[in-house]
Formats: structure tokens, C-alpha cells, sequence
């Protein structure tokens, strides 16, 4: 990965762009080429044409990294599929920089919204609240709950950033909070931090050292650099950390905490739930709904246990507490726990040599497994069946089928 | 591991090996065959020392006649402890394999201050007062009086080990200074003795430089050693001035104060011995018609022995007739003192020769070169005669014998300055009188001669041709090794204009510029904003640092920040304060002083250095009169040109600062040179190859901006995760597998 190389810069022009920086009034079109830096997405290859920067070794190795850790994950493992999960984010001044387009606020929330959906598709039974910090201190946006739309729309209306960014002061809040949840439950913490540093009140480590008590998995997403810390916090309460190098990766970063993480050994005992399957009520009949407070027609799920009604599933009866699921969402969790294989990987030579009678074109697709440029891409075959497909196919079946 | 280089079979105590190491190893193997000296260049974080061990302790063992043995030199105590510890670690793994016969004796040793276990001794605050509260207990007269009265204190330590006599010996093993004084507590023996006595049955010796270099010491510790050892200078980038300080000495109003002191103190004691006691000055006066050689029958708490690099015969030649009284000697001293006090009184700076300083002192005040030689050591037989145990309290007498060894010994490669006040200060009379020994090569000459193999070894040498010349020797191996890594992760850049695209340095007419100053911080301030956890700063002095600061603090861009000082207490807790900051995540910088302590001994490895920024060359004082005079030296005698040397000077530190980020490969830090001229070839060719390596063209002509936005993408690369063994190209790990078809290899190669 050289992508320095592609930083020469023509030294006329960037000192033109510098003095604009200084004087900062700028023209629009200039802005545009300042900003975007559009000449370091190109690098130049052996013979010094301009190609774009190729991520594509990148991706491959990190496509590696998953199937191992899958590989490794495939014996039985026990997995929390009852997740309670605080999603932090960090709203002080640095979430404000333009480093992401248009900002990295914009594109925490964008992303943000698509993981949450993600995480209720995946995770039917675990709940999401959410918390931010801003001007050094941490407030609760929405409490811990099943629904995806009212955490998305609050999240949406609060998305200003100044200040100071507290980690210790978040990580106590959110302990707080998961400490009531019951003990089937798993909790999870999932940092989203743009600050490069911390101003804590306290001595940080004792709050991680509680947070490890307390068996709150603590996972932390960086969108600058590195952090001493946040890599601390990370290894002492079995979390990971990552830090995005632009939009698409800080995306799959997120999305990777959908599905469940292993559950942490000493914590994974085995447990039985009380469940209520409620049926939905006919079409036009009309009540109280329990959740809003007003008369709905039709379009409801009457609780078994003291028929209340409630507008969407997953969620707890407002009356009595019982948790309410349907069947799929049950069915939809219990997938986690036998992952599919992972399937070899053909090497190219393989594929280019005449005589092997593979076949050349994806056997679910049914598009060619070559290249535009007629150069194999990586492919992948199915150790049960032997069928090929390409590299990216395998990477869809693992994230997105429920087989 | 164990693998095989040419006939050695080496033993390595990890599973896997850096490709450097083993290229480090063959250097090494072929010095030792060939008997001769080297210099090796590798950088940090590669495993130096522990390649340097395992292959020098694996030759030994290969070759058990010879009774070679090694002797290892660090820089500080701290270093010491760290290589003792992996050669136990070497060592466990070389018994596992061989058994029983693999054993060995390496021990650690250091000063009294280090390795006392006597609770009332070791209380003192210095060095110098330790050694003075040992021999307080422990000279031959103190104990002579003891066995007489039992009130006389003595230490129970030394007792012991006395009483145990030839028994007193080491099981062979590692000992580390620590262990040395647990078993020296638990034997009831004094470690420092102890481990003075075991230096030369061991085979592995670690101490520090001076017991080498400084003639002082030199004397007393190494004279035991035997020819086929083979001496490991580590870290040595600097020393060339450790050979010159070692004989450098400086006289100020203070001392000769403190030594007319010390004169009429002696002559009390004179007076009162003649009253008492006359005989003993007397049996004086007749060993020392002998000559001073015959005095080394003394025992060894008493021996003090002389400089190896005075000339032998000065040893041998019986004492001039005019010093061998110990009135006469005294007067003739108060001459001495007498003279160098009008010395001082002049308003100009004055430099001389020693011979022109021996001549006008003769004339002046009647004392010739040959008794000026004997000065040293007339006054320690003078002073063991009198049985003086307070030492510290003599050390201003004792540099002024010093002095005049060293002038009356050498003719050439000194020169004596005297200032009448410092230049940054002339309104403060401060006046200096300086004999400045410019010759790195006089004080290291013996021990080339005396010893098989000597290896210079370091992570900054470049440029690797210029130490031969400095040292005047001739290595047979001289080589700079890079480090194989699985990722760029190191980034230096070349900052040569700020913000403004105004040129920044800080030469001597742009550093005041306010428009330069203002760069600066705003460099510093934005990298701050980009840089997650620790960043270290390094200035070119002390007062530079003061001024910027201060300007800084005016115009209101600081931050959090630690701050070096000349007090190394408050440097400690500044150091300690800023570690903490950098743990909990806070952040901070780190301002620092090339040259300083922090620079040559603390490491700011991970989070605690992710960033160095080198405000500025760090050339010499060019004004200062010592360093003229030995670029003059260095011009007329091994013809180094002044720039030549000044630049070799300055970049050796500058790398030496940038190089403490990084300590091991899995690190990662980035390293700008903040000053104009580091783009100039001149300048930068003269960086370790290991940073030129990476340091790719894009990046020498760099402004603010430039800079940080290429930080942000570093930052952002070296913080995924990343397979450590390297790809399968680019190897950086062997195991013994790989290694042995590397090393069909490379032998194949050889035979071309």
C-alpha cells in the first residue's frame, strides 16, 4: 500500500491552495478542489500513469481477517442473542470536522440509522439506547428500547456538536443504566468518538476497571487515530477497536457489531426466559393502545398474559412486563449460532488453467467469474458442493443470509 | 533457536529472528574471526543487544580454550539492568540445550551508590559521598583502629567478606545489580567488593564507559582484564565526547577556593603527624625514592592506582626530588594555585597550548613539566599517607591535580581557554579556566590497543566513516543495517515552511523572527489537534526553548504541556505527569532539549511519543571557544572539515531525539524536522539510513498543512490491524526453518 506515492503534488498548485486556506475567502469551485483533495485518490502505478487508489489488497485481507475470526468462532460457541446495547456518540468539537464529506457528524448519524435498522433485523430480541456527549458531559438521548424509529428520530434532532468530549463520564452513565437490565442480558457498549482526547473528572481506569465488573463489553469505532486509551478500554472489557480510514470502512466497521458477539465465558450461563407469542388482532377491531395511549384501529398485537395491546413486536408488555416476540423474530436470532462454513478460496492460477474443469461462471449468479479485464478475481468455493462463486458472493452470504 | 553461522552454533532464546539480526550476527562472527574492530550500525527496536549477546556468548562456548571474555558497556545504569536481564533469559536457554557446561558468570557493576547494602551508607545523597562513607568503614587504617576500639564504626559488610577471604566467590550465573545486593544481604558480603573481585574471573562483564575511558577509574577495575576480551561500546553515538570529557577538566574560583582549602588542611594534618607520629612521612618519602610503582601491594580498599593513559614509564620513574617531601609538595601546589588564581583575574579570553601554559608557568612559578606530571598521583600517596577517608571533601584539590597531570602529560590535543565570564552573560564575571581535550582518540587508544575486538555499536553511527576517523582506528567491519518491516511505520517529513509559506529555522538571524515563532506554534498547535495521546518537542537549548515559550505563553497558544528542566527532579515529575496524562487518555507535549537528558535516556515508545517534532538543528554553540579550538584540532590533525563536523554533530542528535519514538517494530510514530535546512542534501544525507529509508521525496518540502493532513492519513493507516510476520515477499520474521534456507542462501552468495 503505497499511497504516498500518489501524494506528489504538483508544488505550484498546493501552494496557490495554501495561501487560499490562509486568506479563507475562498471561491466556490476552489473550495471544492481544497476540500475534496480529489488529485489523492490517484496514485501512480510502476510506469507512471494515474490510476485510482487500489483498496482492492486492503479489502481482501480484511475479508481474510473475518473468515478467520469466523473459523475460529465456528466450534460451539455460546453467543448473547438477548444484547442490550448503548450506542455513545461523540458530539464535541472534533465530530464537527470536515474530514468525512460533509461531515463526520452527518455521516456518524447516517450510519448510525442504517446499523440500528441492521442491528433489529439481526438481533430481534436485544434492545438500543442511545447516549451523547457534548461539552464534556454525557446525557441519556433515549432510553433502552426496542424500537428503531423513535431512536433514529431522536437521534436526528440533537446532532450539534461543541465542546469537550468525557469518555469517563459516558462510560458511567451507560454503567449506570445497564446495571438494572436483567442478568440474561448482555451488555454492550459501542463508542463512536471523534475526539482525539479525553477530559475526564476522574481517574479513567477506575472507571474501566467498574465497567469490567460490571461485564459491559465496551467496543470503540475512532474516526481520527489511535487511541492509548480507547485500545484499553477495549482489551480489558473484551471489546474491539477500530478506526475508520474513510466512509465505506467506518460503515463496515459499524455494521459488524450487528451480529452477535461470543458471549463472555464466565457470564454464559444458561437461562430460561419467559416469552409471551402475542396474535395479532383482527383488522378493524379497535382499542387502547398501551404503548401511545389512544384508541387504534386494527393492526395490533394483544398480549397473551393480560390482553393489552401493543403496536409492534419485539417489545415488553406495558403492563405486565412480559416480553413479547413472534415466532421469525426467534428464528431470526437463532441463526447466529450455526454460522456456515467458511469456503476455500480458489487461487487464480487454478482458474486460468485450461485443463481444470471448473466452471467459469458463479453458480448463484450465474455471472462470469472473470474480470472485466478477463483476469480472475478471487473466488471462493463451497467445500459441501463444490460450486464456485466469487469472493464478494461469500462476503453476502455470511453478512445477510439467514440460512 | 539455534542455528549455524559459518562453524558457530548459535543459540538464540526466541522462536523467531529479524533478518537484521542475523546479518548483524555474520558482522559480528567475521570481526571476531578476524580479531579486529568494528562498527555496526542498526537501529532501535530490532533487537541489538540480545543478537550481540547471543552470538558473542555462543562463540565462546564454541571455542572453549580461548578465554575470551566479554565486556559490555552501556551509558547508564538503566541499560545495565536491561541487558543483564536478556542475557539471563539467553543464558536459561543456552543451559537448557547444553547442559551444565554452558554455564557462565556475568555480573553487573556499578558504583558504591548502586550497590552498597549498608543502610548508614547508601543514605548519602551523592556519589561521591557514598564512596567517601565507604571508606570511611572500611580503609586499612580505619580498621586497624577498630581492632583496637571497639567504638570505631566499621561496616559489617566488608567484615564478612573479608573474613570469608578466598571463599567469597559468585556461583556462576546472571546477576543483575539487583540480585547482586540480594545476595550480598543474604550472604552478609558486600556486593562491591564482591563484584570488584569476581570482574575478573567473569565472563560476561556489563559496567558503564567510565570504567573503561575514564583514566580515573580505568585503572582499578579493567586492568584485570585479559587481551582476547571483547569489548561491546552500546549506544555509542556519543563517544567521542565521553573520551573527552573523560580528560577535560575545568577550574573555576570556586575550586581553587575550595583548594586552598584543602591545602591548609593538609598541612594541619602534616603538622600533626610530624608532632605524633614522623615516621610514617618519613617511610613515605622512602617508597617514593623507589618509584610509585611498588606501591601496588596495598590492599585494595586503599589502592588508587593511576592512569593507563599516562605513559608507562611515568609509572617506573621515581618521584622528582622537589614533590617527594610532603611540605615541598604543598608548596609547590599553593604555587600552582597561586598561579591559576592570576590566571583568572584577566578581562580577555585567553587560549594557550599546554606547552605554552608549561613554559609560562615554569617561568612564573617554578614549576617544570615533570613535576606538574606527577602532581596525581603524589597527592593520592600523599593523602592515603595521611589517611584521610573524607575523599569528597578533597575533590577540588583533586581536580586541580588533575589538571596538571594531564597538562604536564600531553603536548598535544588539549588546549586551555580561559574565559572571565560566559558569553551568553557578560555582565556576570564567571571566570573559567578550561583545559579542553579536543582528541576523542587519546582516551579510547588504549583500549584499542589493549583489547582483541572492539564493537562500536549504536542505532545512530551515520555517517558510519566518520567514527574511524574521530577515533582513529581501523574497523574491519563497518556497516549500517536498516529494519526490515511489515509496514511503513515510521513517517518523517521535512517541514520547511509554515502556514504562511514563509521559510522557517532556527538559524542564528531568523530565530527571533516573530513570523517564524508563530509558525512554529501553529505547527505545534495543529498537530496537537490531529495527534492523539503523547507528543514530544525537541528545541535546539535551553534558552531558545525559554524564549519561544515565553513568546508562546504572550500570544496565548499553549496548552497542556511538560516542560524539561536543567533540575532533573522537576524533569522526573514533569516526565512522570506527562506519562499519566498520555495513559488516561488526556493528552499531551512534551518539550524537550536536544542534547538534554531526556533525549539520550528516556524513551517515548507508543502512546507516549506518537509524534516528535525537531524544532531546528541542533548545531553546537559555534561561539563557544572549546568547540573552535577542536574543530581547529579536528582540521590540522585528521582533516575533518568545521562544517563537516558541525552538521555530522548536529544530525547525530537530531536522529538521536527523532529516534526515541520508536522502540520496536509493532510501534509507530511519525517525525518531523521542523527547519528549512534539513531539505538541503547535505544536511539529510547524513541521517541513519533507516529513516532515510522511509523518508520518500513527497516529504521533504513540506508546509504546516501539507504536514498535518499527511499525519491524519498516517494516523489513520497504522491504526488497522496488521499481520505481523509480513507478507510472504517481504519476510521479517524467521523461523529456524526459513533461516537455515536463508542461510544456504546467503552462503551461496558469499562464494560469488
Amino acid at each position: 500500500m503505497n499511497n504516498g506515492a500518489g501524494r506528489r503534488i504538483n508544488g505550484a498548485a498546493e501552494e496557490d491552495d495554501d495561501e487560499d486556506d490562509v486568506n479563507g475567502d475562498l471561491d466556490a469551485w476552489e473550495r471544492t478542489y481544497t476540500d475534496e483533495r480529489s488529485w489523492e485518490s490517484l496514485q501512480e502505478d510502476e510506469s507512471g500513469m494515474l490510476r485510482p487508489i487500489d483498496n482492492q489488497a486492503l479489502y481482501h485481507s480484511q475479508y481474510r481477517r473475518r473468515l478467520r475470526s469466523l473459523s475460529s468462532t465456528a466450534a460451539r460457541i455460546q453467543k448473547g442473542l438477548i444484547r442490550y446495547l448503548y450506542i455513545v456518540i461523540d458530539l464535541s468539537r472534533a465530530a464537527s470536522e470536515m474530514d468525512f464529506r460533509p461531515s463526520r457528524i452527518a455521516v456518524i448519524a447516517k450510519h448510525v440509522e442504517t446499523f440500528i435498522r441492521e442491528f433489529f433485523y439481526q438481533n430481534p430480541l436485544s434492545q438500543v439506547g442511545i447516549v451523547t456527549i457534548k461539552d464534556g458531559v454525557a446525557h441519556c438521548l433515549t432510553d433502552i428500547g426496542g424500537s428503531p424509529e423513535s431512536h433514529i428520530n431522536a437521534l436526528m434532532k440533537k446532532l450539534e456538536c461543541s465542546g469537550d468530549s468525557s469518555l469517563q463520564n459516558a462510560l458511567d452513565l451507560v454503567d449506570g443504566y445497564l446495571n438494572q437490565i436483567p442478568s440474561y442480558g448482555h451488555r454492550e457498549v459501542l463508542i463512536l468518538y471523534s475526539a482525539l482526547s479525553t477530559c475526564d473528572p476522574g481517574d479513567i481506569m477506575d472507571t474501566i476497571q467498574k465497567c469490567r465488573k460490571s461485564k459491559i463489553r465496551c467496543s470503540v469505532i475512532g474516526l481520527a487515530a489511535e487511541m492509548f486509551i480507547c485500545k484499553h478500554l477495549c482489551q480489558e472489557t473484551g471489546g474491539t477497536y477500530s478506526v475508520a480510514l474513510d466512509e465505506s470502512h467506518f460503515k463496515e466497521l459499524i455494521l459488524e457489531h450487528a451480529p452477535p458477539p461470543p458471549a463472555i465465558a464466565e457470564f454464559a450461563v444458561a437461562n430460561l426466559i419467559k416469552m409471551g407469542f402475542p396474535q395479532r388482532a383482527a383488522e378493524g377491531s379497535i382499542s387502547i393502545c398501551s404503548c401511545h395511549k389512544e384508541a387504534k384501529v386494527g393492526a395490533g398485537y394483544t398480549c397473551p398474559r393480560c390482553k393489552a395491546r401493543a403496536c409492534e413486536l419485539p417489545t415488553e408488555c406495558c403492563v405486565c412486563g412480559l416480553t413479547l416476540v413472534s415466532s421469525p423474530h426467534l428464528a431470526r436470532s437463532y441463526h447466529h449460532l450455526f454460522p456456515i462454513a467458511p469456503f476455500d478460496e480458489v487461487t487464480s492460477s487454478h482458474l486460468n488453467n485450461p485443463n481444470c474443469k471448473l466452471q467459469r461462471n458463479c453458480f448463484g449468479c450465474q455471472q462470469s467469474l472473470l474480470d472485466p479485464g478477463n483476469k480472475p478475481g478471487p473466488a471462493v468455493v463451497c467445500p459441501k458442493c463444490k460450486r464456485m462463486r466469487p469472493a464478494d458472493m461469500h462476503q453476502l452470504l455470511l453478512v445477510t443470509t439467514l440460512l | 533457536m539455534k542455528f549455524l553461522i559459518e562453524d558457530v552454533t548459535v543459540y538464540f532464546p526466541y522462536d523467531h529472528i529479524y533478518p537484521e539480526q542475523y546479518c548483524y550476527m555474520i558482522e559480528l562472527k567475521r570481526t571476531l574471526d578476524a580479531k579486529g574492530h568494528c562498527l555496526l550500525e542498526m537501529p532501535t527496536g530490532t533487537g541489538k543487544t540480545i543478537a550481540l549477546l547471543s552470538l558473542i556468548t555462543s562463540y565462546c562456548l564454541s571455542k572453549p580454550q580461548s578465554p575470551m571474555k566479554l565486556i559490555y558497556c552501556t551509558r547508564t545504569v538503566h541499560e545495565m539492568e536491561k541487558t543483564l536481564a536478556e542475557l539471563k533469559i539467553l543464558h536459561n536457554y543456552q543451559i537448557k540445550h547444553l547442559g551444565p557446561q554452558a554455564r557462565i558468570l556475568a555480573i553487573g557493576l556499578s558504583s558504591r551508590k548502586n550497590l552498597c547494602v549498608n543502610p548508614t551508607v547508601v543514605a548519602a545523597e551523592n556519589r561521591d559521598s557514598v564512596d567517601a562513607g565507604c571508606r570511611k568503614l572500611t580503609a586499612s587504617w580505619v580498621r586497624a583502629l577498630a581492632s583496637e576500639n571497639p567504638d570505631v564504626a566499621m561496616c559489617e559488610f566488608f567484615e564478612n567478606y573479608e573474613k570469608a577471604a578466598s571463599a567469597a566467590v559468585l556461583p556462576p550465573g546472571v546477576y543483575t545489580l539487583q540480585e547482586l545486593r540480594a545476595f550480598g544481604k543474604e550472604k552478609g558480603w558486600c556486593p562491591y567488593f564482591l563484584a570488584r573481585h569476581m570482574v575478573q574471573f567473569a565472563n560476561v562483564v556489563v559496567y558503564s564507559y567510565q570504567y573503561l575511558l575514564d583514566p580515573k577509574v580505568a585503572g582499578i577495575i579493567s586492568k584485570e582484564m585479559q587481551k582476547e576480551s571483547v569489548v561491546v561500546f552500546d549506544e555509542a553515538h556519543n563517544i567521542d565526547n565521553v573520551c573527552i570529557e573523560a580528560l577535560s577538566v575545568s577550574v573555576r574560583r570556586k575550586t581553587l577556593e575550595g583548594a586552598t582549602w584543602n591545602l591548609s588542611r593538609i598541612s594541619q594534618e602534616i603538622d600533626r603527624f610530624k608532632a605524633t607520629d614522623a615516621s610514617i612521612l618519613r617511610a613515605e618519602y622512602n617508597r617514593l625514592v623507589e618509584g610509585l610503582a611498588l606501591r601496588g601491594n596495598l590492599p585494595i580498599t586503599d589502592n588508587w592506582l593511576s592512569n593507563p593513559a599516562l605513559p608507562d614509564d611515568i609509572l617506573k620513574e621515581a618521584v622528582p626530588g622537589n614533590i617527594r617531601r610532603a611540605e615541598h609538595f604543598l608548596h609547590v601546589l599553593r604555587r600552582l594555585v597561586q598561579y591559576l588564581s592570576g590566571r583568572l583575574d584577566t578581562e580577555n579570553v585567553e587560549k594557550e597550548s599546554p606547552v605554552g601554559f608549561v613554559a609560562s608557568l615554569s617561568s612564573h612559578a617554578g614549576i617544570d613539566q615533570k613535576t606538574l606530571k606527577f602532581c596525581y598521583d603524589r597527592l593520592h600517596s600523599l593523602m592515603l599517607t595521611l589517611e584521610i577517608t573524607d575523599t569528597d571533601e578533597f575533590l577540588h584539590i583533586q581536580t586541580i591535580c588533575d589538571f596538571a597531570t594531564l597538562v604536564g602529560t600531553y603536548g598535544r590535543g588539549f588546549s586551555i581557554i580561559i574565559e572571565p565570564f560566559d558569553e551568553r552573560m557578560p555582565h556576570i564575571p564567571d571566570p573559567v579556566l578550561q583545559l579542553s581535550c579536543h582528541d576523542a582518540s587519546l582516551a579510547i587508544k588504549p583500549v584499542f590497543d589493549r583489547f582483541q575486538s572492539v564493537l562500536i555499536t549504536s542505532g545512530t553511527l551515520s555517517p558510519i566513516d566518520l567514527y574511524p576517523r574521530l577515533l582513529n582506528f581501523h574497523p574491519v567491519v563497518s556497516r549500517s543495517f536498516t529494519m526490515s518491516l511489515t509496514r511503513d511505520c515510521i513517517c518523517p517529513m521535512v517541514l520547511t515552511r509554515g502556514s504562511d509559506q514563509l521559510p522557517v529555522s532556527t538559524k542564528f538571524d531568523m530565530r527571533s523572527d516573530p513570523g517564524v515563532v508563530r509558525n512554529y506554534g501553529k505547527l505545534l498547535l495543529e498537530m496537537v489537534s490531529v495527534v492523539p495521546d503523547g507528543i514530544v518537542c525537541f528545541f535546539v537549548s535551553y534558552s531558545y526553548m525559554d524564549g519561544i515559550i515565553n513568546t508562546w505563553n504572550d500570544s496565548g497558544i499553549l496548552k497542556l504541556v511538560f516542560i524539561e528542566t536543567q533540575d532533573v527532579v522537576e524533569t522526573t515529575l514533569a516526565l512522570d505527569n506527562y506519562r499519566r496524562a498520555c495513559d488516561s487518555g488526556r493528552g499531551a507535549v512534551f518539550f524537550s532539549v536536544a542534547r538534554g537528558k531526556v533525549a539520550e535516556g528516556i524513551d517515548f515508545d507508543r502512546h507516549y511519543g506518537r509524534l516528535v517534532i525537531m524544532i531546528g538543528v541542533p548545531f553546537q554553540y559555534t561561539l563557544s571557544k572549546i568547540l573552535l579550538a577542536r574543530l581547529e584540532y579536528l582540521r590540522d590533525t585528521f582533516q575533518i572539515k568545521e562544517g563537516d563536523f558541525l552538521t555530522f554533530d548536529a544530525l547525530r542528535q537530531a536522529a538521536q531525539c527523532v529516534g526515541r519514538v520508536i522502540r520496536s517494530k509493532a510501534d509507530y510514530g511519525m517525525m518531523i524536522f521542523a527547519d528549512k535546512r534539513y531539505s538541503r542534501h547535505d544536511k539529510r544525507s547524513k541521517l541513519p539510513s533507516w529513516i532515510l529509508s522511509h523518508l520518500q521525496d513527497a516529504n521533504l518540502n513540506l508546509s504546516t498543512d501539507m504536514a498535518l493532513h499527511i499525519a491524519r492519513e498516517f494516523l489513520k493507516k497504522m491504526a488497522q490491524p496488521y499481520d505481523k510476520t509480513g507478507s510472504s515477499d517481504k519476510k521479517t520474521l524467521l523461523s529456524q526453518e526459513e533461516l537455515e534456507k536463508l542461510g544456504d542462501g546467503s552462503m551461496h552468495e558469499m562464494s560469488y
